[in-house]
């Protein structure tokens, strides 16, 4: 395959074109930036030749600016919005694969790239597996191969008019929900989290339900359920197959591996990361200092998701402090060690970090909401992208059952800090017990152990620091100041002290 | 039975002097239940309008079934003393009214939680011992248990009806017989006597040594037996009990006492002549239904029986007789009331064991006077399921002041600090409780002295806690209760069907609260995890788990898991060291086991993180052979800061090492929870830092370069010093007679148990066996043993120590190593082990 089909250089040159764009950032994943160069003077050449056949009435216009921006210091699935807006460009085009997570202010163009498959052997796998099966397929794709889908659509369709026995074969495909993604539209399809797809839009408008994920959206029919379908994913094994796995966690799913040519049926390794996500909220909720990282300046709501994290971590009684500081790595978030969880706030795919390897547990926003909302419960459903998290807890529904929370952790229950103070504050006004309560939040003595060194017990930064036995620089608190003396002043030709002896 | 309402009841509990709070204590199989059923049925308290139609034995299903106690029960009995009888009682009292509030408890070693749990609650404690088996196991633990919480102890020697039924043995030797048992009771006692208790051992002629068939219900102490033949001799009672008991031997013919034997046929020691063989003719009669010798032998002793009671046969009739002319009720609740505190006298010298503040503060001077106008003091020891589903009662003693329906109090749990907010509640009581037999009565109070359920407090209360008045806000909570077992036995629990797992979370804290020993928690897989003390313990656990907790939905139980341990077996071949993310520090560390007894000083908390620097660095230098200079410079214990694991530095002027003391010190705490082998804990490990380069800039050599450098590098010390794994081992009891011997033998060596002790009971035919056995090994042991020797042997299991696994887990296709990968596997990790290169650095 040529790099101007590849990397799709006619339809990007005319999008650039027909919004008139005079800046574009193209951003680049590692692994593509040795194509960068190339693709930057074909597309030049390419826009050059655009204006050239229109271009009567304006041929003084410039060139089109053109910039090659590396990786991103987030996940390089997302659009780096602030990089773009340091070269003051108007928009983005995206290169490999993607999030298809909306943008908050540039509009960006993405170009998924093609991967090779070979059409008629994953027909053939397909067909085959949706013989044995009694469920319906939906088929579920990387985005790298979305340029195949009409393909196998088409071969499958002969497929079975060839084979006499597949008529009630039923295959639904799933749909990219565009290339394009345009920050003012997509602010609506946030509120009103179904419609607003731009191109590709091939759905006949049926009533049923929506679903989106990874930049794929499929419909439902009313009446049917997710778990009715067998999900027939097509591509390697990669974070967003990963989050298809666990969002759709009760459905069964097969993957089919153009690379290898092979199908994999198994997929109780993601299933297991589920389970482990479960433990990671169940940690979570003993934590007394979270936190936040800012894993993403792109994705639409991002800000709005942090605040939303704060206001609920400080309502769980609990201390909420925010980093900034790129891509997390163990190294990075063990300078906070008096952190014991951290939420990873970034778009879908770059959210699940195993936290193996890390000090203190990563979880996702969702998996905070379980975590720190009382009453909440796992139930199985996983949420990863934000607007379906807003809607995921629609009205607070605090519970308050008053009763102690329960950790599995420890194996007992245990007490939140302040939860109680809030709980009893009505009861407590009235009483003389105010005037106890007060005495007991005077001050009191510390002695001075190494506890809170110990993860979960400190309740602040601040006293996270105050627990460990280096405080900086060692004062004898034994040896007396020195007294103080008045030092020299003047000039280093002559101090003011030694002025006589000059002049002597 | 004896018929109150509940008001009347309520009058007795304010005779303080005349509570008697009392557990029983045994083996299993000693016959403790049927005892207190015995008891029971003659003095116990049921309500006024359900007379009749309560059984007291009506316990759990199970329970009957398996035919062991499960849960404590609480009962109280209620006994009138006759005035003469309490002529020489010197205590004080008020009427001749006297409350008794029973626990009965457990005797399986898997659910001597319970017992410890009575204990708490109670002031005396009725130690049953089996004539034949004599003092076992658990009997010691239990023993050991009551002593430690200052409980006063009385024996009773049970299943007498064994001597005289099945062994038929003659009188000396069954005197021989109950001296023993007497004696190895009193050795136990003698060894963890205190001085606050005074002398703690039992003696049959001071009365504080009953003899009983449970059973039959019959009972006598040497009193009763005296006060019939005081008046005959002419002496004095006491001197009549000393006579019946040790070396006075009677001959009838010369009707003399001596102090020996003098040989002659008719000279036989007291208690054979005057108590034994008695009893034994009266059986031997009733069995051979010799009714005609009978009678004028009843009448002798003043024993009348109903004309339809005449008309019993053999067993029955001996069983009658001997019920009328010795009932178990009154002998025991007689020794109790004598021999055992009231819980104003208790309360003097337990006040220091309970309580953990300032012990001339007024709390601490309430609990001693058992002051029920003191301020509220009250301990709750376990946690009883009511019947509506989900609901809790909590149990525990008053021990002062007063509770009462609507009090408002304060909650502190287990993890209360004085002066701190954690853990604390303050809450109303809805509710206060007694016991009347099944029922339970609303009273508008209980004042101290009393054992007392609490409605509406579940909430707040996990296991245990202390209650206190509301205002009362510089108590000091009433010191935690101790196990004498761990959960070492787990099964991974799910639900069959998915959307059920609200349910399971629901069901495993309810579980959790019912049980004072069960944990349950979640693995790093996500797994849930309920850990009990044993097989039988996890199984009603789970049992409990489904069907009460949560309403009968489905669960799936793995098999049980076993817990290593990961350890060291000699000093790392090398010094390792590992570099920091940034290249820039280098952390150079060894690790070595440590001194072989010190990490059990370390578990029984001899020396921790809170010594006082001297005194630990006289006990590692004195006990361990510690350099004293060197047991000054332990960084840490870890896991969890008090672990069995250790950090010292060895360095020599390193700049910056106390800087980057904390972060060394939080890896080392992540490390020595997840070992490198497994994820287990490690165990017994002293790691030393042997060097250290850090970068000059403080920000370089910051906790996110260190921390996870000093975890790699400690793994790579762990993995260069030979590591091994640690399993749990049993300390396994068994009995048996002779001939089950081979059986139990081939089951131990089937199970990789190795047998290092072997006793035949003096004077029975049992064997008494003392064995370590694998816990990986012992799930289904006791069903194989009663098998193989055909339901004769029965063992008790209880966890003694960590033992090394000789095969290395490094080596391809060892033990171990398949050991160590199904861990993995169980636990999601990567089946390899992480290599060696991946934790240490090279220059």
């Amino acid at each position: 395959m040529d790099m101007e089909t590849n990397y799709e250089i006619a339809s990007t040159a005319d999008f650039i074109h027909s919004q008139n764009f005079t800046r574009a950032a193209l951003q680049f994943p590692d692994n593509l930036l040795k194509d960068s160069t190339r693709i930057v003077r074909a597309l030049r050449a390419k826009l050059r030749s655009i204006r050239d056949s229109d271009g009567e009435h304006n041929g003084d216009s410039k060139d089109v600016g053109l910039f090659i921006m590396a990786d991103t210091t987030y996940g390089s699935c997302c659009v780096d919005e602030v990089g773009a807006s340091r070269i003051n460009a108007d928009c983005v085009i995206h290169y490999g694969h993607t999030c298809l997570s909306p943008t908050s202010k540039l509009p960006a163009f993405f170009v998924f790239g093609k991967a090779s498959i070979s059409i008629s052997k994953c027909v053939e796998n397909l067909s085959k597996h949706a013989l044995t099966s009694a469920k319906r397929i939906l088929v579920l794709y990387g985005l790298e191969y979305a340029y195949a889908i009409p393909h196998i659509r088409e071969a499958l369709r002969e497929a079975s008019t060839y084979c006499v026995s597949g008529t009630n074969l039923e295959i639904n495909f799933s749909s990219v929900i565009c290339t394009v993604i345009n920050p003012s539209e997509d602010h609506k399809s946030i509120h009103g989290r179904a419609g607003g797809c731009t191109a590709n839009e091939s759905f006949d408008k049926v009533a049923g339900t929506r679903y989106t994920i990874g930049g794929l959206n499929w419909n439902i029919p009313e009446g049917h359920k997710m778990e009715d379908y067998l999900l027939f994913w097509i591509g390697s094994d990669n974070s967003a197959f990963a989050n298809v796995v666990l969002t759709f966690n009760g459905c069964e799913i097969v993957r089919y591996d153009a690379t290898e040519d092979c199908l994999v049926t198994d997929v109780s390794q993601q299933l297991r990361i589920l389970k482990r996500r479960y433990y990671l909220v169940e940690k979570a909720k003993d934590a007394n200092i979270i936190g936040i990282l800012v894993g993403t300046l792109g994705v639409a709501g991002y800000l709005n998701m942090i605040h939303q994290m704060k206001e609920l971590i400080t309502r769980a009684g609990k201390k909420a402090y925010t980093l900034v500081m790129g891509r997390p790595n163990p190294a990075k978030l063990a300078n906070f060690p008096e952190c014991d969880v951290f939420i990873n706030v970034s778009c879908a795919q770059t959210a699940l970090l195993d936290s193996k390897e890390f000090y203190s547990p990563v979880i996702t926003p969702f998996e905070a909401m379980l975590a720190f909302n009382r009453g909440s419960q796992w139930t199985g459903a996983y949420v990863m992208e934000f607007r379906d998290l807003i809607s995921y807890f629609p009205a607070e529904v605090r519970d308050q059952s008053e009763e102690a929370r329960f950790s599995f952790i420890k194996g007992g229950y245990v007490e939140d800090f302040d939860q109680p103070e809030t709980v009893n504050g009505e009861e407590d006004k009235e009483g003389a017990l105010a005037l106890a309560n007060a005495t007991e939040k005077a001050l009191k003595l510390c002695d001075g152990n190494l506890n809170s060194v110990i993860k979960g017990t400190a309740k602040s930064g601040a006293e996270f620091y105050l627990g460990r036995s280096y405080h900086g620089l060692e004062i004898n608190g034994d040896s007396s100041p020195e007294p103080f003396m008045i030092g020299r002043s003047g000039k280093a030709s002559g101090y003011e002290d030694e002025k006589s002896k000059q002049e002597s | 039975m004896v018929k109150f309402t509940a008001e009347e009841l309520r009058r007795i509990m304010d005779y303080k002097h005349n509570i008697r709070n009392m557990s029983v204590i045994a083996h299993v199989d000693h016959g403790k239940s049927t005892l207190t059923d015995s008891l029971v049925a003659a003095a116990g308290i049921i309500a006024q309008e359900v007379a009749g139609d309560v059984r007291m034995t009506d316990t759990r299903a199970d329970e009957a079934e398996r035919g062991i106690t499960i849960k404590s029960t609480g009962i109280s009995l209620f006994y009138e003393m006759t005035d003469e009888s309490l002529k020489s009682y010197k205590g004080e009292r008020n009427g001749n009214e006297y409350l008794i509030n029973l626990i009965d408890s457990p005797g399986h070693v898997d659910f001597s939680s319970e017992v410890t749990a009575a204990l708490r609650i109670t002031d005396g404690a009725l130690v049953v011992v089996d004539c034949v088996e004599g003092v076992c196991v658990q009997t010691e633990t239990v023993l050991r248990q009551a002593l430690g919480e200052r409980i006063r102890p009385v024996l009773t020697v049970n299943k007498m009806d064994r001597c005289f039924l099945e062994l038929q043995v003659d009188g000396e030797e069954a005197y021989q017989t109950f001296q023993r048992v007497i004696e190895n009771a009193n050795v136990i006692m003698a060894t963890y006597e205190d001085p606050l208790l005074g002398d703690v051992q039992v003696y049959p002629e001071k009365g504080t040594v009953a003899f009983s068939a449970g059973l039959h219900g019959w009972a006598f102490t040497l009193t009763n037996f005296a006060k019939m033949y005081a008046s005959k001799f002419g002496v004095d009672e006491s001197k009549m009990m000393e006579r019946l008991w040790g070396e006075n031997y009677f001959d009838p013919a010369t009707k003399k006492w001596t102090s020996k034997n003098t040989g002659t046929a008719t000279c036989k020691r007291g208690f054979v002549q005057f108590c034994y063989e008695p009893i034994k003719q009266i059986i031997n009669t009733c069995m051979n239904d010799q009714k005609d010798k009978l009678w004028p032998m009843l009448q002798k002793l003043g024993v009348t029986m109903k004309s339809d009671e005449k008309d019993l046969m053999g067993k029955a009739l001996m069983k009658r007789v001997m019920q009328t002319w010795l009932p178990a009720s009154s002998a025991l609740l007689e020794m109790m009331i004598f021999h055992l505190p009231s819980p104003s006298t208790a309360q003097r010298y337990r006040v220091e064991n309970l309580y953990e503040g300032p012990l001339d503060d007024q709390y601490a001077n309430a609990i001693r006077n058992c002051d029920p106008d003191g301020p509220l003091m009250l301990y709750v020891s376990k946690m009883i399921p009511a019947s509506d589903k989900g609901r809790f009662f909590a149990f525990g003693r008053v021990f002062s002041g007063r509770v009462s329906t609507g009090l408002k109090v304060r909650i502190m749990g287990p993890n209360f600090v004085p002066g701190e907010k954690k853990d604390l509640y303050v809450k109303s009581v809805q509710r206060t409780v007694i016991w009347m037999g099944k029922k339970q009565e609303t009273v508008e109070d209980v004042p101290c002295g009393n054992t007392v359920a609490l409605v509406g407090l579940d909430q707040y209360i996990t296991k245990n806690a202390t209650l206190t008045n509301e205002k009362e806000v510089d108590a000091h909570p009433i010191r935690a209760m101790k196990f004498s077992v761990s959960p070492v036995v787990r099964v991974a629990v799910q639900c069959k069907v998915a959307s059920d797992l609200p349910k399971l979370v629901e069901g495993l804290k309810r579980l959790a609260k019912s049980d004072p020993m069960v944990v349950c928690t979640i693995e790093e897989s996500g797994e849930h995890i309920v850990a009990g003390a044993g097989e039988l313990h996890l199984e009603i656990c789970l049992k409990d788990l489904q069907d009460d907790f949560m309403g009968g939905a489905e669960i799936i139980k793995s098999d049980p898991v076993v817990s290593f341990r990961e350890t060291v077996l000699e000093k790392s071949c090398r010094t390792v060291m590992s570099k920091s993310p940034n290249k820039h520090n280098r952390l150079y560390m060894e690790a070595r086991p440590l001194e072989e007894g010190l990490a059990e000083a370390i578990d029984d908390g001899r020396i921790g993180p809170r010594d006082d620097p001297k005194a630990r660095s006289k006990i590692l230098s004195e006990e361990f052979g510690w350099d004293k200079d060197l047991a000054k410079k332990i960084w840490c214990f870890g896991p969890e800061t008090t672990g069995p694991n250790m950090v010292v530095d060895m360095c020599k002027g390193v700049q910056y090492l106390n800087e980057i003391k904390d972060s060394v010190v939080a890896g080392f705490q992540w490390a020595s929870k997840e070992g490198a082998l497994a994820e287990e804990n490690m165990r017994g490990i002293c790691f030393e830092v042997c060097d250290v380069v850090l970068h000059a800039d403080a920000i370089h050599r910051g906790g996110g370069q260190v921390i996870p450098t000093a975890r790699r590098v400690i793994y790579a010390s762990q993995i260069t010093a030979k590591p091994r794994l640690l399993e749990p081992v049993y300390l396994v009891e068994i009995q048996a007679p002779e001939q089950a011997l081979g059986g139990i033998y081939s089951v131990l060596n089937q199970k990789r148990g190795h047998v290092f002790e072997e006793i035949q009971r003096p004077g029975t035919p049992l064997y008494n066996i003392k064995a370590y056995l694998p816990v990986i090994e012992s799930f289904g042991f006791s069903s194989t043993l009663r098998a193989a020797t055909s339901g004769q042997a029965f063992p008790q299991c209880v966890f003694d120590h960590w033992d090394m696994m000789s095969s290395d887990p490094l080596e391809a296709g060892s033990q171990a190593s398949v050991l160590v990968a199904d861990i993995r596997k169980r636990k999601g990790l990567k089946e390899q082990m992480t290599p060696l290169s991946e934790f240490e650095d090279k220059l």
